[in-house]
């Protein structure tokens, strides 16, 4: 087993990367094998697909699998080494129909087909052993010692920027909104990563052009978001008990919390988001449901102690899962991409099993009251306040604005992002989003102007919103995004923040913080050029990079 | 031993000890409590915690320190007395302490050849609800009503959530619970339960084929194990060894003809002691036919062993003389009374 694709890797003097028989997330040496040799065929897949849209032949069924099997090898998300070994399976079927799909596109079309190496001729071997013994071949460190590191750590900044990419696409599939220039672009992507790719600059651009991509597909999810729920509007969210049989439900999945709402409808339970779904209390066509009770708990790296404690089941959908302890084993149940070995899968928005399970459980004895956390301003809430925050801005009422968001996790430097939010000034205004907002969103950071200085933007899966907002800002003020008094300090854990990572640098937006640490993929070299390039900047103290970013800012910036 | 003081964060201490070569997270799991907790080897910050007072060592060496000080407990050893700073509630430790259920009987069936499938339903409880939450394999303590007389009984079914818990229990003459069981114990009956307990329990995250063996009562945790393989559609190869003295004690297999219909990738030896003759199966004990098994195309399997005294000791000796080794092997030994 390699692997190096979160924040958490094991970082030692022999360099990163978790190589024993089980990474740092929990995830197994074989389940991370067979994971490998996934992403291999999902190249050679890639390289297929590629061809034939290069021939104005679509396959939906195939590009929907590459979402889907890059979604599964996502930090934190599919560890049940059973289900590695079916898509496995079922990857090697629908090769050998792209295959043979291509060849007929290309003699149809008069074309003499070419005849793929590499991963699209890949043979994967018939039992668990066989793969196992496969998979160093399919590893991303492969052919290390000949290419050298910054080769390596660049096609690994392609790969994990194309899994997040994968990511998001998929949370948009699944509500109806695809677009043949995304797909294509992945299908690129994949088959760029399959051709061995050892020309920095081209891979950088690569890089550059999948954070384009990104862009498309983050402004595709939102429009499947607002377009199946409404467009977010503040809401303050209860985050308290309300007596009675109830349900969890973590993860970034809407539709998955919409058939969960639909299904436990007059069933007298109530549904309690977790994690990143605390957003959804945003979408009108969400919190219609009188059901959806409040949020409970915070960021995904607790839910051992939030699980354990809550009266009822959990549906855990896409990311973050970590090992289900004994005491809710029974309890949890997995949907979508996820799952865990001898846990139960939601297949088909069938909620039966949950709901049962939440029929027997006891649930919450008594309703108590407590503290709110208001969501929702999302783009469209934003910007219908933009003339306020216009005039607090000339009026001087609004100093600066601070992103901070992104992904949480366990590591002690993340107390970065609490004291960053706790020590802005008062005249600073705090959009955030992800998980990493619950370092600070229980505080109560006061009001500007009649505006609340905290402005939650929602998942990380609205980065779009925000992009939004600080392109319309930038605009009322009639300069680009980085003139804006606006420092983005962002702190990243998986492969859904290196692809929106990408999407920044591919739009020209200089000096982001990016913390606790920096990816264990990118090398020296390949830092050197992101940080004279493109201006990232690494986290220092929060007192340090509050004074630089408020510090007058000199030509050159 | 070293004295361990955890204090919560809503103020709740809980008191421990440990040997100067345990750490902290290893000594509260050995005393019931599981303290979050992910990658173990001091990485992932999530089990991370304050030591306020007493020295420790680091398990691996000493490592530079986080920058709010804390420890990992996975790799902390206590050295002296130690108080550590959770940065949890108490809600946040996962309490082994084995629940007390109320249980109605709701069957008494005949298995053959002097066994019985004892069926009961729990009663409501405040904080299980009607659950029946268990892990295949493990047991419980039943006690006779009015008695002081209690007995660990291997659960054959499934997790569930309408209270259903099912046990097969091959009765013995003159024994305690069996007398009852067989003479007084009626449907409407009702029987409390301390449980479920113990760590005989499928690794699914290993990768290796399994070899399950079991002779008399010891089969009742393997169904409990079968069926959930079943229900998971499992694919790994599974092998089950059934060991009896007697054709006639293999009755209580008969559910094994559904569970192979299910499990593609099962196969199942029943190694009977003394056939009578025209037996067509495998003659021996179920250590024999382990022994042919490993010599066999096994491959590297990880074996679940459970069973009376004598049948253990055999069976580990034919592990132990084919490398198998110890951390491969998964037991529970079971004991007629």
């Amino acid at each position: 087993m390699f692997c190096f694709q979160c924040e958490q890797t094991t970082r030692g003097p022999g360099g990163a990367g978790c190589a024993t028989d089980k990474g740092v997330c929990g995830k197994d040496e074989a389940t991370a094998d067979l994971q490998d040799v996934l992403i291999h065929q999902l190249k050679g897949i890639g390289q297929y697909v590629s061809r034939l849209r290069g021939l104005g032949v679509a396959d939906a069924p195939a590009d929907s699998f590459i979402l889907y099997g890059l979604f599964t090898t996502l930090t934190n998300v599919n560890f049940n080494r059973a289900r590695f070994v079916e898509m496995i399976a079922e990857a090697a079927r629908l090769r050998d129909r792209l295959r043979a799909a291509y060849e007929a596109a290309a003699k149809a079309a008069g074309q003499q087909p070419e005849i793929l190496a590499g991963a699209a001729a890949f043979a994967p071997a018939d039992n668990v052993a066989g793969l196992l013994a496969q998979a160093k071949a399919a590893s991303v460190i492969v052919g290390r010692e000949e290419v050298g590191e910054d080769v390596i750590g660049l096609r690994a900044l392609l790969l994990y920027g194309l899994k997040g990419v994968a990511a998001y696409a998929h949370h948009a599939e699944v509500l109806g909104e695809s677009r043949d220039e995304i797909a294509i672009g992945i299908a690129h992507a994949l088959d760029v990563l399959a051709s061995n790719p050892t020309d920095l600059g081209g891979m950088l651009e690569e890089a550059l052009a999948l954070g384009r991509l990104n862009f498309k597909v983050m402004e595709t999810l939102d429009a499947a978001n607002t377009g199946s729920f409404g467009a977010p509007s503040p809401h303050a969210v209860r985050t308290t008990p309300v007596e009675g049989k109830a349900i969890l439900i973590s993860g970034h999945d809407l539709r998955d919390l919409h058939e969960l709402l639909e299904a436990t409808k007059g069933t007298g339970i109530n549904v309690y988001t977790h994690g990143e779904m605390l957003p959804a209390h945003g979408y009108p066509k969400l919190r219609e449901y009188p059901h959806l009770a409040g949020n409970y708990g915070g960021a995904w790296q607790n839910q051992q102690v939030e699980f354990a404690a809550f009266p009822g089941p959990i549906v855990m959908t896409s990311n973050c899962l970590i090992e289900p302890q004994p005491l809710y084993r029974n309890r949890i149940f997995t949907s979508g991409p996820v799952g865990w070995p001898g846990i139960r899968h939601v297949a088909n928005g069938n909620y039966g099993a949950v709901i049962q399970a939440a029929q027997a459980l006891p649930g919450f004895t008594k309703t108590v009251e407590g503290p709110a956390l208001t969501v929702g301003f999302g783009r469209e809430a934003v910007l219908g306040a933009a003339g306020t925050v216009v005039e607090a801005v000339k009026s001087g009422a609004i100093r600066h604005f601070f992103l901070i968001g992104g992904c949480d996790g366990a590591a002690p430097g993340r107390n970065y992002f609490t004291e960053f939010a706790e020590q802005a000034p008062d005249d600073t205004m705090i959009l955030t989003l992800g998980c990493g907002k619950y370092r600070f969103n229980s505080h109560d950071f006061g009001t500007i102007g009649g505006l609340p200085r905290l402005l939650d933007i929602g998942q990380c899966n609205d980065s779009y919103s925000a992009l939004v907002i600080a392109t319309a800002l930038a605009g009322a003020f009639n300069c680009g995004v980085n003139e804006l008094p606006l420092s983005l300090v962002v702190s990243w854990f998986e492969q859904k923040a290196a692809a929106v990572f990408l999407t920044l640098l591919a739009l020209g937006v200089r000096n982001v913080r990016l913390g606790p640490t920096l990816p264990a993929f990118l090398t020296p070299a390949i830092l050197d050029i992101l940080v004279s390039q493109f201006g990232v900047l690494p986290i220092t103290s929060a007192e340090a990079d509050i004074e630089a970013a408020l510090a007058p800012r000199i030509a050159a910036e | 031993m070293s004295e361990i003081t955890l204090i919560t964060r809503d103020g709740a201490k809980l008191g421990l000890a440990a040997a100067p070569t345990e750490t902290v997270l290893e000594a509260a799991e050995a005393a019931g409590l599981f303290l979050p907790a992910m990658c173990h080897e001091g990485s992932c910050g999530l089990c991370a915690a304050q030591v306020t007072q007493g020295d420790y060592a680091l398990r691996g060496g000493a490592r530079e320190a986080a920058p709010d000080g804390a420890i990992p407990l996975c790799l902390c050893m206590p050295q002296s007395a130690l108080t550590v700073e959770l940065p949890y509630p108490q809600s946040g430790i996962s309490h082994h302490s084995v629940p007390t259920r109320m249980a109605e009987i709701s069957g008494i069936s005949q298995a053959g050849s002097g066994a019985v499938i004892l069926t009961l339903a729990l009663r409501p409880d405040p904080e299980f609800g009607t659950a029946a939450d268990f892990t295949p394999g493990q047991y419980m303590e039943v006690s006779i009503p009015g008695t002081e007389i209690k007995r660990a009984y291997s659960l054959t079914n499934l997790p569930n959530w309408d209270g259903t818990l099912e046990f097969l229990i091959r009765l013995q003459p003159g024994g305690a619970f069996s007398t009852w069981l067989a003479q007084t114990a009626r449907p409407g009956d009702m029987l409390s339960l301390r449980g479920p307990v113990g760590r005989f329990v499928l690794d699914e995250t290993s990768p290796r084929p399994r070899v399950l063996v079991g002779g008399g009562c010891g089969f009742a945790p393997l169904l409990s194990m079968l069926r959930h393989l079943a229900d998971f559609q499992d694919m790994q190869p599974t092998h089950l060894i059934f060991g009896a003295n007697t054709e006639a004690e293999l009755a209580v297999a008969a559910p094994l003809e559904d569970l192979a219909a299910q499990l593609p990738n099962l196969t199942v030896c029943c190694a009977v002691w003394h056939p009578e003759a025209g037996w067509e199966g495998f003659s021996g004990t179920a250590a024999d036919a382990l022994a042919q098994y490993l010599d066999g195309d096994a491959g590297q399997p990880d074996i679940y062993l459970c069973g009376p005294p004598r049948l253990m000791e055999a069976v580990m000796r034919v592990a132990n003389e084919r490398g198998v080794p110890a951390a491969r092997i998964y037991s529970e030994q079971v004991q007629a009374r």
